[in-house]
C-alpha cells in the first residue's frame, strides 16, 4: 500500500505581519512557518493505516514549495512518513491552486499510490481547492471533507463518512485509487519525540524540478486559473457611530439612517 | 526605537516634582523586601533592576532614623549612622545608571522594640492591639513630651542629610499603615492629647509639619519631598478604627491640605499597620484600582502630582487613572516584583510581556515572616537578581545548549524549567503534558472561589512558550513511560510530574492516616482533585473539611462547599484558621467571610477517626475527644509526591546511559510538594544551572554578611567566600557499606 499525503508549509496566523513592498505577498521574515493544520490530520490517518498494514508499505508526503518548506517536510518524517519529495521551480512562486495541483497531479500519477490524501484547505489562503483540483487533473475518485475513514488496503474500496451542513453524514463507498480531502477532528495527530525528529535528517527528501517531472514551465503556469495581483491592508473605516438615548430615540435614529442609505 | 501603542503615551510624560524630574509617570513605591541596610547588594540590584526596566524613581522599602525607631524583626531599612549611608549609596549608584531616581521612606516606628531593646515612644499610653508580645508594647508607651518632640525633629533631620549624602533624589515621610510615630499623632485612635498636638486635626499635624519644615528647609533644595498618606483606616470595615480613625474624606483631606505646601508630591494608600492587607488587597477580595474610592478625593484639595496604588497591572487603567484625573503617578509594589520591566515593555510595544502580579501576597508573607528575602510566585528572579546573578529578562546562552531536553509534565515547574532552557538557546526543548493543556494543577486551582486571576500563571507562561516556538515544542495528551522515556530522544531529561493529595488523610498531625478513611474506596473521604477535577459531590449534610495544610487549599474548599449549600466545619489541628493566611495577610477576610457563609470552625483538633456519619476529633491541648457528625470528609492534610518515574529512572544508571541521556532531574511538587512559588522557582533554578557540573545541587549564591579579613571580592559570584571548599569525594556504595572499607 502506497498513500501519497500532500502537505503544504504556511504562515501561522497571527494579527502583526508585514507587507512586502509590492503587494505581492507578505514579508517573509514577519511570519512563523508552520506544517498546515488540516495536513497534521491527512497525514495522521495516513500514518495510522499504515500501522495497520504492512511492513511493505509507504507514506509519501509531497509538497510544493522553496527550501524553507524542507522543514515542515523533515517533521512529516519526524511523524513517521517514509519519504519525502519537494518540487520547486522558480515559475512557481505565487502559484494559485491550480497550478499547485497540476504539478502535483505529475507527482502522483508517477508515485501510483493507493491514496492520496488531502487535507481540506489550508490555513493560510484558504481555497479548499487544491484536493479537488487534483483529483479533476487525475480523473480519480474523490470525497472531499471526510471525518471518518475506513480502508482495507487488501480490498479496494474506502468507506468514508463525509461531513455536510447541519450536522449531516454522508456515508460513501469509494474505489481505489481514490483521493480524499481530510477534516480536522478525524483523528489526533501525533507528535514526533527527539529521536524521530534526529532519526528524520536520515530518511529520503528529494527535491525535484518541473522538468524532471516531465513538465514545461510555461504551460503549467497557462493552467493558472487566478492570479493575485497585491495584498493590501484594507482602509480604516470610518469607525463606528455611536447611537445614545432611549430605545425610541435610538429607533428613530436608526430609522432615519436607513432611510438615508435607501435613497442616497 | 520605541513601537509604543501612542494610546500609552501619557503614561511617559514627564512629572516635575520640586528641584527633579520624574522621565515618565511609574512609580516603584516603598515596599518591603528583606534587604534593608545590612543586604546593600541585594538591595541596590533589586532596585536598580526596576530602573533599568524603565520606572521613574524607585523606592527603598521603609527606612527606620534611628535605633530607636526600628521595627526590628521585621525588616526596615535603615538610615542610622555614616555604614547605612554608604551601604545605600550603592542602591542610589546603581539606580542613577539606569537613569531613574532613587527614594527613601524615613520612618520613626513604634512597632517594635525586639533587636536594639530601645524605649518605645508615642503620642499617647495607648498600647498597640497588634502582635504585643512582638511590639513589646504590652504595658505601655512612653507618652512624649515637647523635649522627645524635639529630639525626635532632629532625629528626622539628620536621617534626611544622611539621605543626601547617600545620594537619594527623593525624601518620603512615613505617614501610613499607622506605622510611624508621625501618623500616630494624626490618628484620634492613638491621640489622646490635650497640648497643641492634640485635638484638633490641626494639632494632630503639628509635628507632622514641623519634621517636614525642618526637612525641606535642610535639604528641600537639593531633593524632591513627598508623603506617603494614609488617607483612610478603613472604619466602615472591621479593620479600621471604628470611628477613631482617619476618613478620606475628613481628616484625610484636611491633612492633605494642611501639609500641601510642605511636599512636592503625594503618595497615597490606605489601611493601619495591623490590616496593611487591605492596601497590598490579594486579587481575591481587592480588584485592580481598589483603592480609588478613597485616593481619589485628593485632588479635591492638592494640585500637586498625586501616586496611587491598587495592584496596577493593565496599561489600560493606567491610562484611564490618569486621564479621569484621579491621579497623576501610577504607584506600584507587587507588581514590579511580579516584572520590574512594565514600563519598558509598555513603551516598546509588547504589553502582552508583561508578567502581571496574581495577588497572591506570597511576597508580603515572607517580610510577615521576620527575615527571609521575599519570593514572587510569578517571578522567580526576585530577590536574586544580586545574590545569585538572575536578571528578570536576560538568559545567558547555556554551555550544553546542543543537547535536546524533555520536560515531563507542563504545570508550573515544567512550564517555567522549560522556557528557561528556550531562552537560554538549548537545541531543542520537548515539554510532555498528560493532559490536553498545560498548567497542571493550575488548571483547577484557578476554579476555586476568586482565584481565577492566578491563572495568569499559566497564560503568561503560555505567550512566551509561543514566542520561543522554534525550539520549544509542547506535546500534550502524552503519558510517557520510563521506557517512553528512555526511548524519547533527549540527552536531559527533567522530571515535572507533580503531586496529589493524600487519600487517606495522611499527614504529621496523622502519621498513619486517619482511622477508617481511603478517599479512593469511599464516596464519603473526598480530597480536593475528586472534588474539583472529578466533579464528586459531598454526600449527607454535614461536610468536614480538615485542614492540616494551613494555607489556602482548606479555606477554599470549605467556601466552595458552602456556597454550594453544605453545612460546613473547617477542622483544623492549628491553633488558627488557616495559619499561613496571616502571613499573606488574607486571614481576617478569609475568617469572615466563611462565618457569613455559616462555616463553623474548630482549631487546635486532631480528626483521628471517621466512618461516613461522625469523626472524633481530639483536642491537641487538653487531649479531650469529642465525636462530631461528620457525613462527608474532605481530606486537605498533606501531598504526595508523583515521583515514581524519576527514581525508576534514577535506579538504573545502566539504562539511562544506553539511551544517550546525560542528565536526569527532577523539580517541583514531584521532588516536595510545597508553594506554586516554591514549584516555579525550582523549575527556573535548573534552567538557570542547568550548564553547571551538577546541575541538581543549586550554586552558591552571594551571602552578604560581615566576612572575617573580608573585601567587596568576597560578595561575587563565584568568590572562594562561598565556595565549600576543598571537597574530597568520598566513595561509597548506594546503600551503606562502611567509609572505612573504602579509605
Amino acid at each position: 500500500m502506497k498513500i501519497v499525503v500532500t502537505v503544504k508549509q504556511v504562515a501561522a496566523l497571527d494579527d502583526e505581519f508585514e507587507l512586502l513592498g509590492d503587494g505581492s505577498g507578505v514579508h517573509p521574515d514577519s511570519v512563523e512557518l508552520e506544517l498546515n493544520e488540516w495536513d497534521a490530520f491527512s497525514l495522521e490517518a495516513a500514518l495510522q493505516l499504515r500501522e495497520r498494514a504492512g511492513s511493505d508499505d509507504e507514506v509519501v508526503v509531497v509538497t510544493v514549495g522553496g527550501t524553507e518548506s524542507e522543514e515542515t517536510l523533515v517533521g512529516c518524517l519526524a511523524k513517521g512518513a517514509d519519504r519525502a519529495l519537494r518540487i520547486w521551480d522558480s515559475s512557481l512562486q505565487g502559484a494559485d491552486v491550480l497550478v499547485v495541483a497540476r504539478v502535483l497531479a505529475a507527482v502522483v500519477a508517477h508515485e501510483a499510490p493507493d491514496l492520496v490524501l488531502c487535507g481540506v484547505q489550508s490555513s493560510d489562503a484558504v481555497n479548499g481547492a487544491t484536493g479537488m483540483a487534483l483529483a479533476g487533473y487525475l480523473e480519480m475518485p474523490h470525497v472531499a471533507v471526510v471525518k471518518a475513514l475506513d480502508y482495507d488496503p487488501a480490498g479496494s474500496v474506502a468507506t468514508v463518512r463525509r461531513e455536510l451542513e447541519g450536522g449531516l453524514v454522508e456515508v460513501l463507498r469509494v474505489g481505489t485509487p481514490a483521493l480524499l480531502t481530510i477534516q480536522t477532528g478525524i483523528n489526533e495527530p501525533r507528535y514526533a519525540n527527539l529521536r524521530a525528529i534526529k532519526q528524520a535528517s536520515a530518511k529520503p527528501l528529494e527535491v525535484r524540478t518541473l522538468a524532471e517531472l516531465g513538465l514545461d514551465a510555461a504551460k503549467v503556469s497557462m493552467a493558472a486559473g487566478s492570479r493575485r495581483r497585491k495584498l493590501r491592508h484594507p482602509d480604516a473605516g470610518g469607525g463606528a457611530e455611536m447611537l445614545d438615548g432611549s430605545p425610541s430615540d435610538v429607533a428613530a435614529r436608526i430609522v432615519e439612517l436607513v432611510r438615508e442609505r435607501m435613497t442616497g | 526605537m520605541s513601537h509604543r501603542d501612542p494610546r500609552y503615551d501619557v503614561l511617559f510624560e514627564q512629572v516635575a516634582i520640586g528641584p527633579k524630574t520624574l522621565r515618565n509617570r511609574f512609580i516603584q513605591v516603598q515596599h518591603c523586601v528583606g534587604a534593608g541596610s545590612d543586604r546593600p547588594g541585594f538591595q541596590a540590584r533589586f532596585r536598580s533592576t526596576k530602573a533599568e526596566g524603565g520606572w521613574a524613581a524607585v523606592f527603598t522599602e521603609s527606612c527606620t532614623i534611628a535605633p530607636e525607631a526600628d521595627y526590628a524583626p521585621f525588616v526596615a531599612a535603615r538610615l542610622w549612622d555614616e555604614g547605612d549611608v554608604r551601604n545605600l549609596s550603592l542602591m542610589c549608584d546603581e539606580v542613577h545608571e539606569h537613569g531613574a531616581l532613587a527614594g527613601v521612606g524615613l520612618a520613626y516606628g513604634p512597632m517594635t522594640q525586639a533587636g536594639t531593646n530601645e524605649t518605645r515612644l508615642a503620642p499617647s499610653n495607648v498600647s498597640s492591639t497588634s502582635n504585643p508580645h512582638l511590639s513589646g508594647t504590652a504595658g505601655g508607651l512612653w507618652c512624649v513630651d515637647r523635649h522627645d518632640i524635639r529630639r525626635i525633629r532632629q532625629l528626622y533631620v539628620d536621617a534626611a542629610m544622611r539621605a543626601v549624602r547617600a545620594g537619594f533624589d527623593i525624601v518620603e515621610v512615613n505617614l501610613s499603615h499607622t506605622s510611624s510615630i508621625l501618623v500616630r499623632f494624626v490618628v484620634p485612635m492613638y491621640n489622646q492629647r490635650t497640648d497643641e498636638y492634640g485635638g484638633s486635626l490641626e494639632n494632630r499635624t503639628r509635628f507632622a509639619r514641623e519634621v517636614l519644615d525642618d526637612i525641606r528647609t535642610k535639604v528641600g533644595d537639593q531633593c524632591a519631598i513627598s508623603v506617603r498618606w494614609g488617607i483612610d483606616t478603613l472604619d466602615e470595615t472591621p479593620w479600621g478604627f471604628a470611628g477613631r480613625g482617619v476618613r478620606a474624606d475628613g481628616d484625610g483631606v484636611g491633612l492633605i491640605a494642611d501639609l500641601d505646601d510642605l511636599v512636592d508630591y503625594w503618595n497615597l494608600n490606605v489601611g493601619t499597620v495591623a490590616h496593611w492587607g487591605e492596601d497590598a488587597g490579594p486579587a481575591k477580595t481587592h480588584p485592580e484600582n481598589h483603592q480609588a474610592r478613597y485616593t481619589q478625593l485628593a485632588k479635591q484639595v492638592t494640585n500637586k502630582p498625586v501616586v496611587n496604588v491598587g495592584r496596577f497591572t493593565n496599561p489600560d487603567t493606567m491610562v484611564k487613572v490618569i486621564e479621569s484625573g484621579q491621579c497623576d503617578l501610577i504607584g506600584a509594589a507587587r507588581p514590579s516584583i511580579a516584572d520590574p520591566f512594565i514600563p519598558r515593555k509598555i513603551d516598546e510595544g509588547r504589553p502582552e510581556d508583561i508578567r502581571e502580579c496574581i495577588g497572591c501576597n506570597m511576597c508580603a508573607s515572607r517580610w510577615e515572616m521576620r527575615g527571609p528575602a521575599l519570593v514572587c510566585t510569578q517571578n522567580a528572579t526576585s530577590a536574586e537578581e544580586f545574590r545569585r546573578g538572575w536578571h528578570p529578562e536576560r538568559f545567558d546562552a547555556a554551555a550544553n545548549r546542543a543537547n535536546d531536553v524533555v520536560v515531563i509534565g507542563a504545570g508550573p515547574a515544567g512550564m517555567e524549567c522549560a522556557i528557561v532552557l528556550a531562552k537560554r538557546g538549548m537545541r531543542r526543548v520537548h515539554l510532555v503534558e498528560a493532559e490536553s493543556e498545560m498548567g497542571g494543577t493550575m488548571r483547577w486551582i484557578t476554579q476555586l472561589p476568586g482565584l481565577g486571576a492566578w491563572g495568569r500563571i499559566v497564560s503568561w507562561r503560555a505567550i512566551q512558550m509561543q514566542k520561543l516556538s522554534k525550539s520549544l515544542t509542547f506535546v500534550p495528551r502524552t503519558r510517557l513511560t520510563t521506557d517512553d522515556v528512555l526511548d524519547y530522544g533527549a540527552e536531559l531529561v527533567v522530571v515535572a510530574t507533580g503531586s496529589s493529595w493524600a487519600a487517606d488523610g495522611r499527614s504529621g498531625f496523622n502519621p498513619d492516616g486517619i482511622s477508617g478513611v481511603d478517599a479512593v474506596a469511599q464516596d464519603w473521604a473526598l480530597t480536593p482533585e475528586q472534588i474539583m477535577v472529578d466533579g464528586q459531590q459531598p454526600v449527607g449534610n454535614s461536610v468536614i473539611v480538615y485542614d492540616g495544610d494551613g494555607y489556602f487549599m482548606a479555606h477554599e474548599l470549605a467556601e466552595k462547599l458552602a456556597r454550594e449549600g453544605r453545612s460546613v466545619t473547617y477542622v483544623t489541628p492549628f491553633p488558627t484558621v488557616a495559619p499561613y493566611t496571616e502571613y499573606t495577610l488574607e486571614q481576617p477576610r478569609v475568617i469572615a467571610g466563611l462565618r457569613e457563609l455559616g462555616v463553623t470552625f474548630r482549631t487546635q483538633a486532631v480528626l483521628v477517626d471517621a466512618d461516613g456519619s461522625q469523626a472524633t476529633l481530639t483536642d491537641s491541648v487538653t487531649a479531650v475527644t469529642q465525636a462530631v457528625p461528620c457525613d462527608t470528609l474532605v481530606l486537605v492534610t498533606q501531598r504526595n509526591s508523583h515521583d515514581s518515574l524519576f527514581r525508576e529512572l534514577r535506579d538504573r544508571p545502566d539504562r539511562l546511559q544506553d539511551a544517550g541521556i546525560a542528565g536526569l532531574y527532577h523539580i517541583g511538587d514531584c521532588v516536595q510538594p510545597s508553594f506554586i512559588a516554591q514549584a516555579i522557582f525550582s523549575g527556573h533554578r535548573l534552567g538557570r544551572e542547568i550548564d553547571s557540573p551538577d546541575p541538581s545541587v543549586a550554586l552558591p549564591f552571594i551571602r552578604e554578611r560581615r566576612i572575617i579579613g573580608g573585601s567587596d571580592d568576597d560578595y561575587e559570584l563565584g568568590s572562594a567566600a562561598i565556595s565549600a571548599g576543598e571537597v574530597v569525594p568520598l566513595t561509597m556504595e548506594l546503600g551503606g557499606g562502611g567509609l572505612a572499607d573504602q579509605v
